[in-house]
């Protein structure tokens, strides 16, 4: 086996040691590597207000759309379980938004808050005849929670199902004993239901934290950023450094700072999470 | 009662974008900023406009082929891998970290060694090349994956198998890989559908029509001078067919693979 362990720690390894070398190096896109400039980069970017903008933006939305998904996604999931009707054919349909292509998310919100005849607008003007159209995706606030919206609906399915699936494994006798003893819905829930899924709802908030750290086709497809730097989100901020600006190193010490906050981010979700698989 | 009512409004939310997408795709320019929400006589220029004039069938075509191939190579890197460190906690939980660590980081960066790579191998701008980046680009989410599954074997049948005198990778091909089908279905189908999905590298190691794949295309219909918004969600229904199918046919493979995997 030890090709193939050997195989992975390149593979593993490969990308890193790529960004830190580039990171200390004046790397363009055709020409990584070129000569040594130390931590100049990393001080450049550190100084640059609108990195360091957006890497505060990234935590903002992480965190927001995260918290977002875990809460409707639960709700979900406990409603599947609790409701009788709801065969394989409703879970099927619940989990199409989160194998659509991102860019095909993309296409069909911005077609949703498209300012001539989109639904949103068509929508608003039933509710007040004569209103000017509203163009969701111009206005910063907005076009911010158009795209967390987005987000939301695409990967929302996923925790459904994660939770849904710990939902049906737990044990059932112990729930079935705590009824016995007269224990009863919102007490029931809360004190057998709930524990027992705590460290399946750790690990899908982790998993959903580092999806949304991630996006990058929805701003692309949505705003291309804007309007000003609303919705320029890290990814973004690195995509433009590497294949806009074609600076490879400054694209890599980008990487490596947001490494760092993902990681001061998940760190304390990942110490809780590991806690409640415990118990 | 409550359930059931959260459950009909989780399925709405889920549904009345798409099937705005499916209405738009039916509808004029015209009956678009007419903000019409039911096309009334549906439209299907919209429909052959996406068929013929865009190249999507080809890279519907291409991108079925390239996120198939992709996840076979991926199953084949990933299986030993899987197997070697859930059996002989090879390399620990430290190498399990390493190995999905760049999972937690924007692949933007990782293009970039991966384009001269291509390069080196006269690969670029082809959709052999973009199937090995694939292949690559997902053997650490596949792994982790299938770690869960290979720990729920019982270890008695590969001693049996040693026993009788087959090596490592006898036991890995003739005992190992016939008990684990069901799961390489179900990592497979989500591999793929990660890779018909994928959007940044294809657009950057991809520039012509016989290598582009799904996302590439719509994305520069968007690109276009006038958007045809119409057009644009005919040719985004057409391109989510594979996947949507996919879905319906196999999932309860993709359930169990990402149950199973994902949260151990």
């Amino acid at each position: 086996m030890t090709p193939a362990i050997l195989t992975l720690v390149v593979l593993g390894a490969y990308p890193l040691v790529f960004i830190a070398l580039a990171a200390v190096t004046e790397s363009s896109l055709g020409r990584p590597f070129q000569e040594l400039v130390g931590t100049a980069t990393v001080e450049d970017v550190l100084g640059d207000a609108d990195v360091v903008a957006s890497l505060v933006r990234g935590v903002v939305y992480a965190v927001l759309v995260a918290l977002v998904s875990v809460v409707l996604g639960v709700t979900t999931a406990v409603a599947l379980w609790r409701s009788v009707r709801a065969g394989s054919v409703t879970r099927t349909l619940l989990l199409l938004p989160m194998i659509t292509p991102p860019v095909v998310v993309g296409i069909l919100w911005k077609l949703v808050f498209n300012p001539s005849g989109g639904l949103v607008d068509t929508a608003l003007r039933f509710v007040l005849p004569g209103a000017d159209p509203v163009s969701v995706l111009s206005y910063p606030v907005l076009a911010f929670a158009g795209i967390a919206l987005a987000d939301v609906w695409e990967w929302t399915p996923l925790i459904v199902l994660l939770v849904f699936a710990a939902l049906i494994g737990q044990d059932t006798e112990v729930g079935e004993a705590a009824a016995l003893d007269g224990a009863h819905g919102f007490r029931l829930f809360s004190s057998i239901t709930l524990p027992a899924i705590a460290g399946t709802i750790g690990a899908a908030f982790l998993i959903r934290l580092v999806l949304a750290f991630k996006v990058f086709d929805l701003v692309y497809i949505m705003t291309s950023g804007g309007p000003g730097q609303a919705t320029t989100l890290p990814a973004y901020v690195i995509w433009q450094a590497a294949l806009q600006q074609f600076d490879v190193g400054r694209a890599a010490v980008i990487t490596l700072l947001l490494a760092a906050v993902v990681t001061i981010v998940t760190l304390p979700v990942v110490a809780i999470t590991r806690r409640l698989h415990n118990d | 009662m409550t359930a059931s009512v959260w459950v009909v409004l989780s399925l709405l939310a889920a549904l009345v974008p798409l099937a705005y997408l499916v209405s738009v795709s039916l509808m004029s320019q015209g009956q678009i900023s007419a903000g019409s929400l039911v096309p009334t006589p549906p439209d299907w220029g919209n429909w052959t406009a996406a068929l013929t004039e865009t190249g999507l069938p080809r890279a519907v075509l291409n991108s079925v082929i390239g996120s198939l191939g992709g996840a076979v190579l991926t199953l084949v890197f990933a299986l030993p891998a899987a197997w070697a460190m859930a059996r002989h906690r090879t390399g620990g939980r430290s190498l399990a970290g390493l190995v999905l660590s760049p999972w937690l980081l924007p692949p933007i960066v990782a293009i970039v060694p991966l384009f001269t790579l291509l390069r080196v191998l006269s690969l670029n701008n082809t959709l052999v090349g973009l199937t090995v980046v694939y292949a690559f680009a997902n053997t650490a989410v596949a792994i982790w994956l299938l770690e869960g599954f290979v720990r729920r074997l019982p270890v008695e049948l590969d001693e049996a198998a040693q026993l009788d005198g087959a090596g490592e990778w006898r036991v890995l091909v003739s005992v190992v890989t016939p008990l684990l089908t069901p799961a390489l279905v179900a990592v497979g189908v989500i591999v793929a559908v990660l890779n018909y999905n994928e959007f940044l590298f294809a657009t950057f190691l991809t520039q012509g029509p016989d290598a582009q794949t799904v996302p590439v295309v719509l994305s520069l219909l968007l690109g276009e001078r006038v958007q045809d918004f119409g057009k644009i969600a005919a040719a985004s229904l057409i391109g989510v067919v594979p996947v949507f199918a996919a879905a319906v046919f196999l999932q309860r493979r993709l359930v169990t693979g990402l149950t199973a995997g994902a949260v151990k």
